[in-house]
Order: structure tokens, then C-alpha cells, then sequence
């Protein structure tokens, strides 16, 4: 029965995410340029060697393509705000007073919209099929998948944590948008958007390893696209675990913080 | 209305822009930062690729710092002077307020384009200033005040043909009644003028460097600076200028026929 409930939010988010459609299929269309950016430079930077940092282009380039992917089956877009709004305008009011976590109750939206954009981002991905299939070079562990598939699953927490924590702060300050804009050029980094982590220098990558960026989109990725060995994905899933935990507790401990200064007005 | 008015107008929209800017400082800090974070973004991704290579297309690192900061100077000046106005010009075509700029004596491109300034922006064309003359230090590069001219005129094309760009696209509005994805649409094209002309190779070279300008308004000023004033460049660039101009102006006046101003 508990269950039901959040089964239904995430019907409702199917459907809600549905009409955006085009928003999302827009967005993924643009997403093949910024990947005609990236063929682009590194091909470029590839002229006259076969490789960079132990990895050939065709490697590299199935790497863009995968984050890509990742991106929109995985990343946190907008719940952000979406969280802010429902503070500011009292939206939340209606969950303080029924038996449902707020938390969970968004968590299954972001579920189902992440269904949604993810697959709409595969089609213009299958379109322009014929042009990538020469570039991709995956390798074909079976435990790659078996690690990554996890990794995958425990990184869309870490996103979709991290916005709601975000969304959060509206409890503190009337505007957030800069905060979260701020925290994404840091995000796009550190999570290996901007290029793969392991062509920073060593003391970086090392660092860069505790921090939950890392584990937000470059983690799952490195494991799929054969940058990362068993050995190396075992421990950083442990980090990983570590991170969901943490960030869980620390959006409670905003949560439970921020309706001390909540007030709810109107009806 | 004469050119000493409208710069007088301008005037008082600046000096009530530096006001509202002060009123909310945070606001102002906060904005800044997030534009310096991502050029620090970009000049970070350079610093990596050229960590593991000596040259993308034959431009050396610092070649390449100079041509991502002439495309950050442009999109500053851009972010600086006219981005609010044009987003606001799409929200008030939706909405019916564009009325007010048409009741005005001047011309409404003009007063819409120029009533606010956004700081945040031009005070990262300093930083955007910095990161050109600090490229043009590394190559010792020692331009005369002629180049610099030049050089200044060819960032002023750019920011011309960017601005013809987003009026293009917000000037749609007049048919679609909304203008989304314009942010999208406009990064998205803007990330290839920091890439070298030379990069592109075949279908991509025919789209980003002929048909759309997006090449053609970083990589003119940066190879001036590099390589010295080139005549057939010059004429290239102020080419599609001109072109990108009045294709925008001859759209925006269409547009403005079809305006229908909205019920009160």
C-alpha cells in the first residue's frame, strides 16, 4: 500500500514528462552539436598521435558519447528548481499533512522524467548512428556491466540528492538559481563532462576521487567505457555508497532544519 | 530623435543600471563569479588538452588561448550590453508591453536593445581583456596601435553578428509567440568559435565556417593579432557582418508588422 502511492507519482511524472517532449527532444538534438564540438577538438588534438593518456580517439570519443548518454538518463536537470518553486509557493504544505515522504514522492518523478528524456536522447543518438558506429570502442567484460549497472543506479541518487538538496536552500535564501548554476560549472568538471578525469594530472585525479562529483557521471561511465579496472571500480562503488548515504543524511538534516523556518500561509 | 539623445538616453539607462546593480550587491557577486567560474571552465579544458598535445590544427597553447579569449570577449560584451534586453524583448512581445517601446520617439530596436546593462557580464570582460593580452604576452606578440585598432573593430563585427543572431532568433517570436531553447541554440553555436578554423574539416567546415558565423568571429581578430592584419580576412569578416545585420534588421522589421500588441 506505502508503495502504491509513489507508484502513482511516477505514472503522474510519466505522463507530466510526456508533454515535454519536444523540450527534451530539442535538448538532445543540441547535444548532438556540442558532441560535433568534441569530435571536433579532440580529433584535432589527436593529429599526429595515436594516443592520449593510454587511450586511442575512437576510445575518448565513445567516452563523450556515453556521458552524453548518461546525461540524460541519469542527470538531474531541473528538480532543483522544481523544488524551490514548490517552497515558495507553499506546495509543500500539502505533504506536511498527508502520509507521504516528500523526498520519495519527488525521487519517483525524477524516475519516471528521467525514462522519458533518457530515451528521447537515444533517438537522435540512433540517428546519427551511421556517423558515430565507426568512432565507438567499448569493451566487452561482462563485469563491466554488472559493476556499472549499480554505479549507474547510485550516481542518479547522487544527482538527484544534490538538486534536492539545492532546491532545499530556498528554505534560507529567496534566490537560488545562481547557487546551482555556480555548483554545475563545478559539477561539469569535476564530474568529467568537460573532459575525462584521468587526463588531469595525478595528484588531481586522486583528490577529485573522494569528492562526490566524481561519482556522478564520470564513475559509472569510466566503468562502461573500460577507463577504470575491477579493482578500482570495488573501491570507488564503496566511496560511492559512502556518498549516497551522506548526502541522504545531510538532505534529512535540511529537510527537518528547514520547516523550523518554514511558515505555511494561506490554505 | 538625433545621436546626442540616444546617447543620452543611454546614459541615464547605464547610470540606473549601476544603481540597481548596488542595491543588490550579492546578487551582482553572485552572477560574476558563476560567468568567471565558466571561463575558468574552458581555459581549464585547453589546459588539459594541451597537456597531453603541442598543437589542435597547428595553433600552438597559447594561440589557442588567444583565440577562446577573443570568443569570451565577444560573448561578454554580448552578456554585458544587450542579452537581458533581447530576453526581455521576447517576454514583452508574448505579453503585449512591447507597446511601451513603440510609443516612444526613438527607434525601437534601439530603446529596447540599450535600457539595461548587466555588470556581472562587463566586469568579466576585464577578466576576458586579461586572458588575451596575457596570451599575447606568452607569444610575444608586440602589436602596433594599428592592430589594435583592428583588432578592436573586428571584436565590434563579432559582437555585431552575435547580436544579429539573437534578434534573429528572438525576433521569431513575432510568428511563434515563444522563443524557447534561444539559450541552448545560441551556446550551442557559440562553442565552435573556440575551436581554430583549421579543425574543421568536410561537412562541419561548410556549416560552422561558411553558412552559420561561428568560426569567422573569433578566429579573424585572434589570426590579426597572431598573424597581422590580412586584408581578404578583414573583408570576410565584415562581409558577414553586413549580411548577418540585415538579414536580422529586414526579420525584426517583418516581425514588428506583424505585431499585434495583446488585449488589455
Amino acid at each position: 500500500m506505502s508503495f502504491a502511492k509513489y507508484r502513482h507519482a511516477f505514472l503522474i511524472g510519466l505522463q507530466s514528462n510526456i508533454v515535454y517532449r519536444w523540450n527534451f527532444g530539442i535538448r538532445a538534438l543540441f547535444s548532438l552539436f556540442h558532441l560535433a564540438f568534441v569530435f571536433i577538438l579532440w580529433g584535432a588534438a589527436y593529429q599526429g598521435q595515436t594516443e592520449i593518456a593510454g587511450f586511442s580517439l575512437d576510445q575518448t570519443l565513445t567516452y563523450f558519447v556515453v556521458i552524453l548518454i548518461m546525461q540524460f538518463f541519469i542527470g538531474a536537470f531541473n528538480e532543483d528548481y522544481q523544488i524551490s518553486e514548490d517552497i515558495r509557493n507553499g506546495i509543500i504544505n500539502q505533504f506536511l499533512l498527508k502520509p507521504i515522504n516528500y523526498y520519495l514522492y519527488r525521487f519517483s518523478i525524477f524516475v519516471a522524467a528521467r525514462l522519458v528524456s533518457g530515451l528521447l536522447a537515444l533517438l537522435p543518438i540512433l540517428i546519427a548512428l551511421p556517423l558515430l558506429k565507426d568512432h565507438i570502442a567499448l569493451p566487452d567484460e561482462l563485469w563491466r556491466l554488472m559493476l556499472g549497472l549499480p554505479a549507474m543506479l547510485m550516481a542518479a541518487l547522487i544527482q538527484f540528492t544534490i538538486a534536492y538538496i539545492f532546491g532545499l536552500l530556498t528554505f534560507w535564501f529567496l534566490e537560488i538559481q545562481s547557487f546551482i548554476i555556480l555548483s554545475l560549472a563545478i559539477e561539469t568538471v569535476l564530474g568529467g563532462q568537460m573532459f575525462p578525469l584521468d587526463l588531469m594530472p595525478g595528484w588531481f585525479y586522486r583528490i577529485s576521487q573522494w569528492l562526490p562529483y566524481y561519482y556522478q557521471m564520470y564513475f559509472p561511465t569510466a566503468i562502461f567505457t573500460g577507463r577504470l579496472d575491477h579493482t578500482s571500480a570495488l573501491n570507488g562503488l564503496a566511496i560511492q555508497s559512502f556518498w549516497v548515504v551522506a548526502l541522504l543524511i545531510l538532505a534529512q538534516f535540511l529537510w527537518t532544519r528547514g520547516l523550523r523556518r518554514h511558515t505555511a500561509v494561506g490554505g | 530623435m538625433k545621436l546626442i539623445d540616444y546617447i543620452r538616453i543611454w546614459l541615464a539607462c547605464a547610470r540606473y543600471s549601476v544603481v540597481r546593480t548596488m542595491m543588490f550587491r550579492f546578487d551582482f557577486i553572485m552572477w560574476a563569479l558563476v560567468e568567471f567560474f565558466w571561463m575558468g571552465v574552458n581555459l581549464l579544458l585547453i589546459q588539459v588538452v594541451y597537456d597531453h598535445t603541442d598543437s589542435i590544427a597547428g595553433w600552438s597553447k597559447y594561440q589557442m588561448l588567444l583565440l577562446v579569449g577573443s570568443s569570451m570577449l565577444v560573448q561578454r560584451f554580448i552578456m554585458g550590453f544587450v542579452w537581458t534586453n533581447l530576453f526581455e524583448m521576447a517576454r514583452n512581445i508574448r505579453t503585449g508591453h512591447f507597446d511601451f517601446f513603440l510609443a516612444q520617439p526613438g527607434n525601437p530596436l534601439i530603446m529596447v536593445s540599450t535600457r539595461k546593462l548587466d555588470l556581472d557580464g562587463l566586469s568579466n570582460a576585464v577578466v576576458a581583456t586579461a586572458v588575451v593580452i596575457y596570451a599575447a604576452n606568452r607569444l610575444g606578440i608586440d602589436p602596433s596601435l594599428l592592430d589594435l585598432l583592428a583588432y578592436a573593430a573586428m571584436i565590434f563585427c563579432g559582437f555585431l553578428i552575435n547580436y544579429a543572431i539573437l534578434l534573429i532568433t528572438v525576433s521569431l517570436t513575432f510568428w511563434l509567440g515563444a522563443a524557447q531553447g534561444i539559450e541552448g541554440s545560441y551556446f550551442t553555436l557559440m562553442e565552435f568559435s573556440r575551436l581554430p578554423r583549421q579543425a574543421f574539416k568536410g561537412a562541419a567546415g561548410v556549416l560552422f565556417v561558411w553558412i552559420l558565423p561561428a568560426v569567422v568571429v573569433s578566429n579573424v581578430p585572434a589570426s590579426t593579432l597572431i598573424h597581422g592584419f590580412s586584408l581578404t580576412n578583414a573583408c570576410w569578416l565584415l562581409a558577414v557582418t553586413v549580411f548577418w545585420m540585415s538579414l536580422a534588421l529586414f526579420v525584426f522589421n517583418r516581425g514588428l508588422r506583424r505585431y499585434a500588441s495583446a488585449s488589455s
